[in-house]
């Protein structure tokens, strides 16, 4: 318990019922009730209050009607859902030449590779090995034809263009060295190169050409792009997997925003992000609401106070008591304050056709879409707990 | 010019000879290493630094195709395999009286006889989630709700 805390509790004690216009329905709740006291303070607290003055005593009965209605900012709680990155980032030109480049450094660092503990003298691993290895002049698949300990060790340094430190170009060389290839093409020996002699009839294929007992194919990797990017699908999670991506909604007003709506009864804002997320996007979702604490909050006064009704929410248990009153509480809201809820997405997908508050669409955004999509305003206040990549 | 009295004497100096050979610093031991390409058992993949001149490492088990690591997935559920038909001649002769759970999650291979009473719609939150995994397995909608997200795990990672 802090200070703070404390110090409202107090207040809270000394000035008997606070008045429902000052604060929120949850901290009333919490300030009216006493906190727990051991047994000798409530003993002294008991000595104290024992001679009430019939005034204060007074002042403790609460108003049982209220002609005018609550003043209070309209409370909301808004999951930020986001599907992490999938895949690493693509590397900048930098990266790429200076990750070569100590590559080719640590060939001349590094000990030799020892090759007789891996392959056995005369068994066909070693003999593939050697084979591959003298087309490459070196051990390494991904950095090219270099050899560190030949007259040309120092030339380590790529020309302009050249596209051995791509990595895509990298995994094809593993790709083709296991297929039983060599990472770069063979000098082709065919019938081409022997003047029009004819050897074995095909222009490349010649005689000292080894031919492929049994062709190995090994998987290719999936592209980063998917047919969700080229598509630019905003409602597949399967575009931009090197991003985050937020999921937004459509409201009622025809504005893009995270899925939002009141906090109902007693329930806290994590267990009103989790309803919301189940109310607005379906349950067709694995998903993980981070922490107990707002990531960030959106602030908004409206033109004019608006008059509303606290209704019931059927998810909401404690809310009950607004639902056997049936009207429930009427409330002047000046405007609305909406905490964002940080939230994971592990599985399934969003379907607005069911929820409950109106929203026609949803969309999964990047951090510079959702600048597009919402409101300048809206924007200032998410920006910052939205994540870069 | 100090009197040599005044001037700092330095013994050790005078007896030790100027040494200007650099002293011998070893070559630190470091295996070769090669670049290898990982694949794991849902085909995403990525690249990594290793003593193994293996190119590539295909993984059969690891947790892109564990249960543990996929608690939502309908496709790494146990499910039971009867190709033979015996575990269903056994049931059609002794029922599945004792297979309390079966008889409480209305698995398909039930045969049907026993149905799962929907009518329960529960308000609250966790009988929602809960009837929903029944309601799709009922209509055989169990292998179409496949986690999009998972999916879309596939492809080639960065460099390392």
């Amino acid at each position: 318990m802090n200070a703070g805390q404390k110090s409202a509790r107090r207040i809270a004690a000394s000035n008997g019922h606070l008045p429902r216009d000052t604060i929120c329905t949850s901290c009333r709740h919490r300030l009216s009730h006493q906190p727990r006291r051991h047994a000798a303070t409530a003993a002294a607290a008991a000595e104290e209050q024992l001679p009430p003055p019939p005034q204060q005593a007074m002042q403790h009965i609460p108003p049982v009607t209220a002609k005018a209605p609550a003043k209070a900012y309209r409370l909301l709680a808004s999951p930020v859902l986001s599907r992490p990155p999938l895949l690493t980032r693509e590397l900048t030109s930098f990266e790429k030449a200076y990750y070569l480049y100590q590559k080719r450094l640590n060939e001349r660092l590094a000990q030799p590779f020892s090759r007789y503990f891996y392959y056995k003298k005369g068994t066909p691993g070693d003999v593939e090995w050697k084979r591959k290895a003298k087309a490459r002049q070196t051990a390494a698949r991904d950095i090219g034809v270099y050899n560190a300990y030949g007259r040309e060790g120092w030339n380590d340094e790529v020309l302009y263009g050249d596209q051995t430190a791509e990595p895509e170009n990298q995994v094809d060389a593993l790709i083709r060295d296991a297929e039983g290839k060599n990472i770069v093409d063979d000098q082709p020996v065919g019938d081409a190169d022997k003047d029009g002699e004819a050897v074995t009839g095909d222009a490349t294929v010649g005689e000292g050409q080894r031919r492929e007992l049994q062709k190995i194919e090994v998987e290719r990797p999936m592209p980063r792009m998917t047919e969700a990017d080229r598509a630019n699908d905003v409602r597949s999670l399967s575009r931009k997997l090197d991003r985050s991506l937020y999921l937004l909604v459509k409201n009622k007003e025809g504005r893009w925003r995270f899925p939002e709506d009141r906090v109902y009864g007693r329930e806290n804002l994590h267990q009103a992000a989790e309803r919301i997320l189940i109310q607005s996007c379906g349950i067709n979702m694995n998903t993980w609401i981070v922490g107990n604490h707002p990531v960030g909050h959106h602030a908004y006064t409206y033109a004019l106070p608006i008059l509303s009704k606290l209704a019931a929410n059927k998810l909401v248990p404690t809310s009950a008591a607004a639902r056997r009153g049936e009207e429930g509480e009427e409330r002047e809201e000046f405007g609305e304050k909406a905490f964002f809820m940080k939230a994971r997405i592990m599985a399934g997908q969003a379907d607005v056709s069911k929820n409950e508050y109106g929203h026609s669409e949803f969309q999964w955004l990047a951090k510079e879409e959702v600048k597009k999509a919402v409101t300048p305003g809206y924007w200032s206040s998410v920006r910052n707990m939205l994540a870069e990549r | 010019m100090l009197p040599s009295t005044l001037r700092p004497q330095c013994h050790a100096c005078a007896l030790r000879q100027q040494i200007r050979h650099a002293s011998l610093l070893r070559r630190p031991k470091r295996p070769y290493s090669f670049t290898q390409l990982i694949t794991l058992s849902d085909g995403s993949t990525f690249t990594h630094r290793t003593t193994s001149p293996q190119p590539i490492y295909r993984s059969t088990k690891d947790t892109k195709n564990s249960a543990l690591w996929n608690p939502s997935s309908q496709k790494l559920l146990n499910i039971e395999e009867d190709e033979a038909g015996r575990l269903k001649r056994f049931r059609r002769r002794f029922g599945r009286g004792f297979d309390a759970e079966a008889m409480e999650q209305g698995e398909e291979a039930g045969e049907g006889a026993e149905t799962v009473d929907q009518a329960q719609q529960d308000e609250s939150l966790l009988d929602l989630i809960a009837g929903y995994g029944q309601a799709a397995e009922k209509t055989g909608e169990a292998a179409g709700v496949q986690d999009e997200a998972k999916k879309s795990g596939k492809g080639k990672g960065g460099q390392k």
